[in-house]
């Protein structure tokens, strides 16, 4: 049976290639498809239908996590749908050959469609794993909203598939919870454990009425009857297939699978024939006011569909045989009829049954067929309509007077079937309005053109399912039998019906003559109740009701989202911040319990800095001035830089000043491009938010630390540190060893952050200025003498010649220095990275001191190319020891005795901390490059642009303010 | 040599890559050769680490050979081994589409080349992320990824890049700084930082200090999941970025965060599930995010509030704190890494295609660019939930751990989560339908418009008529899509496998054994004494 579904879709996957080769005649290729399916699902009829019925079953796993397997399972029930979506669905494929127009553009798209609903439809009916029924499930709708959308440029047909998806959809979703729910009490998906377990108890009446949701909104019941009318946008083919044969039976299915296990459930028989009985009138009275004749169709489905459920929902063994011979009889007729109306609107242009007249003498052929087809709509005998009337009558006549084992009152009972009766009544109504409204000639009347004849092969599948109609009504007896492996499954009552012609003159006899009689009636009378109808427009109307609830969504939507996505970064941050506050805060105060000992500081010049600190951080928040601000930040920093020295971590120290310098000195250059103030204050009241926040916060995370080194009671892991350092790391440097070795991993990814960093910035300044930051032969320092000669492209009063010198004087000391600390950084204060600090703070003073071209001078290098050795360096030296049978970023003593150095003891992890120099340089250069020449350039640039006199310094940056 | 030498080499050889990069900065073929063979070779060796891990527990590597307590550790667990196959293989499919994109630094004069050494970082930066044993290491690994995420989201240096830029910016430095506090505070009181020693240990911190100290890394770790109320910052962010970039963001980035929950939530806070506070944390995220969604009209803003919305499944199968919940929500962050790239992807094709990315100027594609069409609809369809794709697959995991758990609250969150699936549906249905089926608004003067079309979302990258007048897609930007189009949609064949890993991460997870001990017992080989192997 998976084979069956496979290739359904695999031939809805080659369908486009097919209709570009074969154009509409591959149609009748793909309607092989389901022919074969059906032709299996016949040869299996003995076996799975009849009194000793056996569920043929095959299950191939899944997903066994979710107890969601591919098994499969046809039984009586299903046998029944799969020749239904089968049959019909051959049917409708070989319509499909001459309902389109040869050439049409838009059919390689239909058929993929249409055939993989097929394909959908066959699995839902034959699923046996629960979870596996709602992927065949939301596969019809999803296909169904395609099908629907297939002219999509009208307005009315996109929103209809719309409404169709999400009506669907919603019902879907409640359903697969109540599945979800039904299938984790009872341990198992499958459905036919799940009946035979009959689980009971407040969540699973729940369970059921989430199902029952979704088997109602499937089957277009109301009050979600709307999206099938709208539905009738989808090409007619869809109609016939989908929203009267296929689709909407799902929901009609699924009750009647479960109705042997759940009939008995709270609700279901409430809900279910109040649903039904309404549905069936309400249908039906909309069905009378329609002009369009696809509409009346599609109300007149609605109708029967509230018809059904309420059959096969009474759950009582005569009701199963009338609800299966009714879903076999709707199908057959309904398909046929809509097929009816695509014939109709093919060859006249039109459906509206105000213009068509005449064709009963034009068309004798298909007047036959549809009065066949409406006859049995209308239950007329001998027709196959009238025999599951019939039984249905009787059904309920049965519940009725003796309760039949479903405990409903007598007077429920007779309610319910004066409201079949109604309806049917009103069915014949509508069944005559339709072979009146196609067929008949009617006064003023004028079809928009002359038809086209019929080709044969159009009419052929609504000839089949008429005389189809016409025939089983004979075969009420081995149909009966059919049945049975189905109906058996219900407690037998006291009366067993049988599907016959002739019951004899009893009760639904009467009752399907009054139902004939009262609708010749009402449709002798239609112009008098069409103007009855009109009065009552103004009723609620459940399309009203779900368009004001999509709009109360969309406005929902906007209102939630206006308020919580409001594009203020501060508030974003406000946010953030007091999470922090109240969550981990939160826990923090109710775990407080006095402050337990704390030690104020080990050296009272602590308190000192902190207390410096403190001021210039609040300082800097207060200021006005971005310089001030930024200068006030710096001297934080260097709090800290004092504070490690303090806390005996000269390395920290150095390193903190040298970034401490470098960060100001970049902030200085990206100052001058910025307007000297801060933008305006907040307002203040806010301004007061911020500092309570911004308090807050601090004093929580004062508290989170505090807490924490409350709570030590274990060696921290850094004890072991120095010695290990020496021991494996060869290093008496223990910050350098863990920089390059202990955890080295940490600084090569740093390594990455700086390269990236670098090549950020430069990317977004050099697009902002415009220019590239290449080292080229430069025309401006062209000067005969090498010495100093970049100076020269300054302005005479900014230029200080002693400065160059004195530059120029240390510049390679200061380079040499550098390198001396990547060397001795493993025992030493120093290491790769504060001598990259340091070899960059020489190429800022080459910089400060003649500008951009100095800097070119000074370092004639492409800073992206350092970057990238650094990290190449370092990554190889990381990758190394691998070579040797070592860990990744695993370091090795080298030592020995070399001519004029001596003693040497080399640690493998210096090539790592080379690396690491080489890129704190190229960042270095990049940022200088970037930052300084760049902005310098583009000042420049401007300069010459606007007013040869205005100041650079003032000109306001974009972008980055 | 022992194989586990080859854990860290998915970070390692990015970074190699991307100095390289730098290196022949001026080639652009060379470029391309290294990144496009670095994340080829890194998809297999995941592929190799996963079927490691799923064979023989943990793999864990000690770097430097350093012991454990000391040193760096990486682990390659099953979910770490999952999370680094997903998100390297998207990765390499996005790489291939911006090579297709080929506009993309080439057409501008910029001094570095910094597409492929920034893209290859971000690469680094993940992959570290997902295999750090180390709690420090971790935040370093964020710092790689979200550093040059800086950079991407920036690239091309525009007016609203830049403002978005400096919105994700900024939020991510706050978030960073809070993770560094966590860590600072989590070190205080447990004096280490790796995290199987950290969960050995914290048995040894009172309680109340614990969730001090849980609540702090979970507040962390939710901004860069995006866990509402601190997500507002994600929709702002990312739609001006560039296709690729807003793709491996949305794909990648939000699911470290969520990855970096679920490891310390299960490794360190076992027995502190904080089931109620984060199953409203799911809900208010799944539910604001889409309606979020539901009202915007441009496509990447939309597919970003989707993306904040969907981050609540994860929650919700965190906050259950069961197997069955862990496993969805493992199973969730598969899905949603391979089809929410997907999706950025496909919307770049729409505005290669229609010139634009707003609802109210695209139309008509279903017919114009049927296959363009086929591609949004199949991952959209998946994203929605739809079976028998894997949104659909996820979920069902997710409301089966819902409905397991009894109380009226994990009931409201599976109410909630499907509400939030009906919405992404309708959302998703309103972008087909007016993107798709409504016939396209009047092209009153095409080049106009398509000149503009950059401003809701962005102007695009590179010269802008290079890529405004194409009728036909370029094929090597619509290969990469299809491929993971099709990888998506094969999450269904292969859910039973998929679904095995997970469940079993989800189990390993709970027990933590496995994870604690792989780290603290030193292997035959990784277990020399420090003080006397001091060389080789």
């Amino acid at each position: 049976m998976l084979l069956l579904v496979a290739i359904h879709l695999v031939a809805a996957a080659v369908a486009p290639a097919l209709t570009r080769l074969m154009d509409r005649r591959a149609f009748l290729v793909l309607a092989l498809v389901p022919a074969g399916s059906l032709a299996w699902i016949l040869a299996q009829t003995s076996t799975v239908t009849g009194p000793d019925a056996r569920a043929v079953e095959q299950v191939t796993p899944w997903v066994p996590a979710l107890d969601l397997e591919l098994a499969f399972s046809l039984g009586t029930l299903s046998w029944f749908l799969a020749v239904l979506v089968t049959g019909v669905g051959a049917l409708v494929l070989v319509y499909c050959a001459w309902y389109f127009r040869p050439g049409d553009p838009e059919i390689w798209r239909f058929s993929a469609v249409l055939t993989g609903f097929a394909g959908s439809m066959l699995g839902l009916v034959l699923s046996e794993d629960f979870l596996l029924l709602f992927v065949f499930w939301e596969l019809t709708t999803v296909f169904s909203y395609l099908l629907v959308g297939h002219n999509p440029e009208r307005k009315a047909n996109r929103r209809a598939a719309m409404n169709a998806l999400i009506v669907t959809t919603f019902g879907g979703l409640a359903m697969l919870v109540g599945i979800i729910v039904l299938g984790q009490r009872v341990g198992t998906y499958r459905i036919a454990d799940i009946v035979a377990a009959e689980p009971s108890g407040a969540a699973v009446t729940a369970a059921i009425a989430l199902i029952l949701v979704g088997a109602v909104s499937k089957s277009a019941l109301v009050p979600f009857h709307f999206w099938l009318p709208g539905a009738m946008a989808a090409p007619t083919p869809v109609s016939a297939y989908l929203h009267a044969a296929a689709m909407v039976k799902a929901g009609i299915f699924l009750v009647a699978l479960l109705a042997p296990a759940f009939a008995d459930t709270p609700l279901w028989r409430p809900s279910l024939l109040v649903l039904g009985v309404l549905t069936m009138l309400v249908g039906g009275l909309r069905a009378l006011r329609q002009h369009d004749v696809k509409l009346l169709l599609a109300y007149g489905t609605v109708s029967q569909l509230g018809f059904l459920m309420a059959i096969v929902g009474l759950g009582t063994r005569n009701a199963a045989l009338a609800g299966v011979a009714m879903i076999c009889a709707h199908a057959l007729f309904k398909a046929a009829l809509f097929m009816v109306v695509g014939i109709v609107d093919r060859s006249c242009g039109t459906r509206d049954l105000r213009q068509l007249t005449g064709l009963a003498r034009r068309m004798p052929v298909l007047l036959v067929v549809t009065v066949l087809a409406a006859a049995s709509m209308a239950g007329i005998p001998p027709l196959t309509g009238f025999v599951a009337k019939e039984t249905v009558f009787a059904a309920f006549e049965e519940v009725a007077r003796t309760g039949d084992g479903t405990g409903l009152p007598s007077w429920a009972g007779w309610l319910v079937l004066a409201g079949l009766v109604v309806g049917s009544l009103l069915t014949v109504a509508y069944s005559l309005r339709f072979v009146w409204g196609v067929f008949a000639d009617k006064d003023g009347a004028e079809l928009p053109r002359e038809p086209d004849a019929i080709p044969a092969g159009f009419l052929a599948p609504a000839a089949v399912l008429a005389v189809l109609s016409l025939v089983v009504g004979f075969l009420g007896r081995p149909w009966t039998t059919l049945v049975e492996g189905y109906s058996t499954a219900f407690p037998a009552g006291e009366h067993e019906e049988y599907l016959a012609l002739w019951h004899g003159f009893e009760l639904p006899l009467l009752l399907s003559a009054v139902a004939v009689a009262g609708g010749v009636v009402l449709h002798l009378q239609r112009y008098r109740t069409e103007v009855l109808q009109a009065q009552f427009t103004r009723l609620p109307d459940a399309e009203r009701g779900y368009q004001w609830g999509m709009r109360g969504v969309d406005r929902l939507a906007v209102e939630v989202t206006g308020a919580t996505q409001r594009g203020s970064l501060p508030l974003y941050l406000g946010t953030i911040v007091l999470a922090l506050v109240l969550v981990p805060g939160f826990a923090l105060v109710r775990q407080f319990d006095g402050l337990g000992d704390v030690v104020a500081w080990q050296h009272p010049a602590q308190a000192v800095v902190a207390v410096i600190m403190a001021v210039a951080a609040i300082a800097a928040v207060r200021s006005r001035k971005r310089l001030k601000a930024v200068i006030l930040v710096g001297v934080a920093g260097y709090g800290m830089a004092v504070m490690f020295v303090l806390h005996g971590a000269p390395d920290l120290g150095l390193t903190q000043v040298l970034v401490e310098t470098v960060t100001l000195v970049i902030f200085l250059l990206v100052l001058r491009r910025l307007p000297a103030y801060f933008s305006d204050r907040p307002l203040t009241i806010a301004r007061w938010w911020r500092v309570a926040i911004g308090v807050a916060a601090g004093v929580a995370v004062g508290g989170f630390a505090l807490a924490a080194s409350g709570a030590r009671t274990l060696p921290p892991v850094s004890e072991a540190f120095a010695r290990e350092a020496y021991d494996f790391g060869g290093g008496e440097n223990v910050v350098n060893v863990t920089l390059v070795d202990i955890r080295a991993w940490d600084t090569m990814g740093e390594l990455s952050v700086l390269v990236v960093a670098a090549t950020g910035v430069a990317s977004l300044i050099f697009l902002i200025t415009g220019r590239t930051g290449r080292v080229r032969p430069d025309e401006a320092i062209d000067h005969p003498s090498r010495w100093l000669r970049a100076g020269r492209t300054l302005s005479e009063e900014r230029r200080s010649v002693v400065f160059e010198i004195v530059t120029r004087l240390v510049f390679h000391m200061i380079m040499v220095f550098s390198l001396f600390l990547v060397f001795s950084g493993h025992n030493e204060p120093g290491g790769g990275f504060a001598g990259g600090l340091i070899a960059g703070l020489a190429l800022m003073v080459r910089y400060l001191a003649g500008g951009r071209h100095e800097l070119d001078e000074a370092a004639p290098v492409d800073a992206g190319h350092l970057l990238g050795l650094g990290l190449v360096i370092a990554t190889l030296s990381a990758l190394a020891p691998l070579a040797f049978g070592g860990e990744v970023l695993q370091s090795a003593v080298v030592d020995g005795t070399l001519p004029v150095l001596g003693y040497v003891k080399l640690v493998t992890s210096l090539f790592f901390d080379f690396g690491v120099y080489l890129v704190v340089v190229g960042l270095m250069l990049d940022v200088l490059r970037s930052l300084g020449g760049g902005i310098d350039r583009g000042a420049e640039a401007e300069a010459e642009d606007d007013d040869p006199s205005s100041v650079p310094d003032a000109a306001p940056a974009e972008g980055i303010s | 040599m022992n194989v586990n030498v080859i854990i860290p080499l998915p970070v390692v050889l990015p970074l190699l890559g991307a100095g390289a990069c730098l290196v022949f900065g001026r080639s652009a073929r060379a470029q391309r050769l290294i990144s496009f063979g670095v994340l080829s070779a890194v998809v297999v060796i995941a592929a190799v680490l996963l079927v490691r891990a799923d064979t023989d527990g943990p793999q864990v590597v000690h770097l430097g050979a350093w012991p454990a307590e000391l040193g760096i550790s990486l682990v390659a667990d099953r979910l770490s081994a999952l999370m680094l196959l997903v998100s390297t293989v998207v990765t390499l499919c996005v790489l291939a589409y911006s090579l297709g994109q080929g506009v993309i630094e080439f057409g501008r004069d910029t001094p570095l080349s910094v597409y492929f050494p920034t893209f290859l970082v971000l690469s680094a930066g993940v992959s570290n992320a997902f295999l750090s044993g180390d709690l420090f290491n971790l935040f370093v690994g964020f710092e790689v990824l979200l550093s040059a995420s800086y950079v991407l989201i920036t690239l091309g240096g525009t007016g609203p890049r830049v403002r978005a830029g400096t919105t994700y910016v900024v939020v991510s430095l706050l978030s960073s700084m809070l993770f560094l506090i966590a860590i600072a505070a989590t070190y205080a009181a447990v004096g280490t930082v790796n995290m199987a020693d950290v969960a050995q240990r914290m048995d040894s911190v009172p309680p109340g200090v614990q969730l001090v100290l849980q609540l702090l890394l979970l507040t962390a770790f939710s901004i860069k999941a995006a866990v509402f109320p601190l997500s507002a910052w994600l929709p702002d962010s990312y739609p001006t970025a560039p296709a690729p970039v807003t793709a491996v963001f949305a794909g990648l980035l939000t699911k470290v965060g969520v990855y970096a929950i679920i490891r310390t939530q299960t490794l360190l806070f076992p027995d502190s599930p904080l089931s109620d506070f984060l199953l409203w944390a799911a809900l208010l995220t799944m539910v604001v995010g889409i309606l979020g969604a539901v009202a915007q009209s441009d496509i990447k803003r939309l597919l970003s509030f989707t993306l904040v919305s969907h981050i609540g499944y994860m929650i919700f199968g965190i906050a259950l704190a069961s197997e069955l919940g862990l496993t969805g929500a493992i199973f969730y962050v598969v899905h949603h890494i391979t089809i929410q790239t997907t999706l950025f992807l496909v919307t770049g094709l729409i505005e290669v295609r229609g010139g634009s990315t707003s609802l109210d100027r695209l139309g008509g594609l279903a017919r114009s660019a049927p296959l363009l069409a086929v591609m949004f609809f199949v991952p959209a369809m998946n994203l929605g939930g739809i079976p028998p794709f894997s949104g659909f697959l996820g979920k069902v995991a997710l409301v089966q751990g819902g409905i397991d758990r009894a109380g009226w609250l994990s009931t409201l969150v599976v109410a909630g989560s499907i509400v939030t699936s009906l919405l992404t549906l309708y959302a998703i249905a309103k972008t087909w339908n007016r993107a798709f089926w409504q016939p396209a608004p009047e092209d009153l003067d095409d080049l106009d418009h398509r000149w503009s079309s950059g401003t809701k979302s962005g102007e695009r990258w590179g010269s802008v008529d290079a890529l405004s007048n194409l009728t036909k897609l370029p094929t090597a930007m619509v290969v990469p899509t299809l491929v993971l189009v099709v990888l998506g949609s094969s999450l269904t064949l292969v859910a039973g496998p998929l679904y095995g890993v997970s469940e079993r991460s989800a189990t390993e997870l709970m027990e933590r054994t496995p994870y604690i001990s792989a780290v603290l017992t030193d292997d035959t080989d990784a277990g020399d004494d420090p003080s006397t192997a001091g060389g080789e």
